[in-house]
């Protein structure tokens, strides 16, 4: 029977387990690590570096995981948190205005894919919008979950997700469904 | 309706944008940078605990004359009436049994959560 996240998060406060710690970075590493990518505009260097910083940081600071939220949502906050201390350091925190949007955004240049396009929009949303965006829509956690991990209310998670999706509606309007 | 359909593809999108990243050594290099397992460091807690408790007991057996505390002490209570070391010996067992219970309890919770 396979552990769950709990049973191994129990295993290393109980008996500093490492090995039942490599198991959930094993589980989890895809997930963070992407999230990290998006996050960075697809640094992968930058993001492996920042998925590294996370999973350290959760073996150091695990006996203050309370089982209260799931296991990913909390390594999320911990992943953003990473995230947001390098921007800061990078002064990359804030994200990229309606008219620099605007100007970047050309129909008539041919795409080479709608995944390419798609990529291309969620880095030109602001900070705020993207991380809503992609904890919500495409790692699947509830508004709930996503203020969390963000650390800020929940009517703004709300806001960030429509505007941001409005936006990339509006971007990829060519490829969307008629 | 229109609508409810962009965004039903949009999500699908987003999610099949997020391929699963194979994991490529990425593990190992946490765990490489992971600080030594706490037994090591716990190993030297309770030499350290053990080694200084025997000092203060052989300190506490020199400077009480031989241990003549304890001969007293046993003859102070052999002298007490039996209800007394009764009521003692029952106080001394739920001390036992509460601190026990307190550790159990706590330990479960751990592992509970």
């Amino acid at each position: 029977m396979e552990l769950t996240d709990a049973d191994l998060v129990a295993r290393v406060l109980v008996n500093d387990d490492q090995h039942a710690f490599g198991e959930l970075v094993r589980r989890h590493q895809s997930p963070v690590r992407g999230l990290l990518r998006q996050l960075t505009r697809t640094d992968v260097a930058l993001a492996d570096d920042l998925a590294q910083q996370t999973f350290l940081r959760a073996y150091k600071n695990i006996r203050s995981f309370r089982g209260e939220a799931r296991f990913s949502t909390w390594l999320y906050r911990i992943a953003y948190n990473c995230f947001r201390e390098d921007a800061r350091r990078r002064k990359e925190l804030v994200g990229i205005d309606e008219e620099q949007l605007q100007t970047q955004h050309d129909p008539q240049v041919a795409s080479p894919g709608l995944r390419h396009d798609l990529m291309r929009a969620l880095s030109l949303l602001p900070l705020n919008e993207r991380s809503a965006v992609l904890l919500c829509c495409q790692n699947g956690l509830s508004h709930d979950e996503a203020a969390r991990v963000l650390d800020i209310p929940l009517g703004t998670v709300k806001t960030n997700v429509l505007r941001g999706r409005e936006k990339l509606k509006r971007m990829l309007a060519d490829w969307g469904p008629n | 309706m229109k609508q409810v359909n962009q965004e039903d593809w949009l999500d699908q999108q987003l999610r099949e944008a997020a391929p699963y990243i194979d994991d490529e050594g990425f593990t190992a290099r946490v765990l490489q940078q992971l600080p030594p397992p706490r037994r090591g460091t716990d190993f030297l807690r309770a030499a350290i605990l053990l080694g200084m408790t025997f000092i203060a007991s052989v300190l506490a057996y020199v400077v009480s004359g031989g241990g003549r505390f304890v001969s007293v002490t046993i003859e102070r209570l052999a002298a007490l009436p039996a209800l007394w070391v009764f009521v003692l010996a029952l106080a001394s067992g739920l001390v036992v049994a509460a601190v026990g219970a307190t550790a159990a309890i706590s330990k479960g919770w751990v592992l509970e959560t």
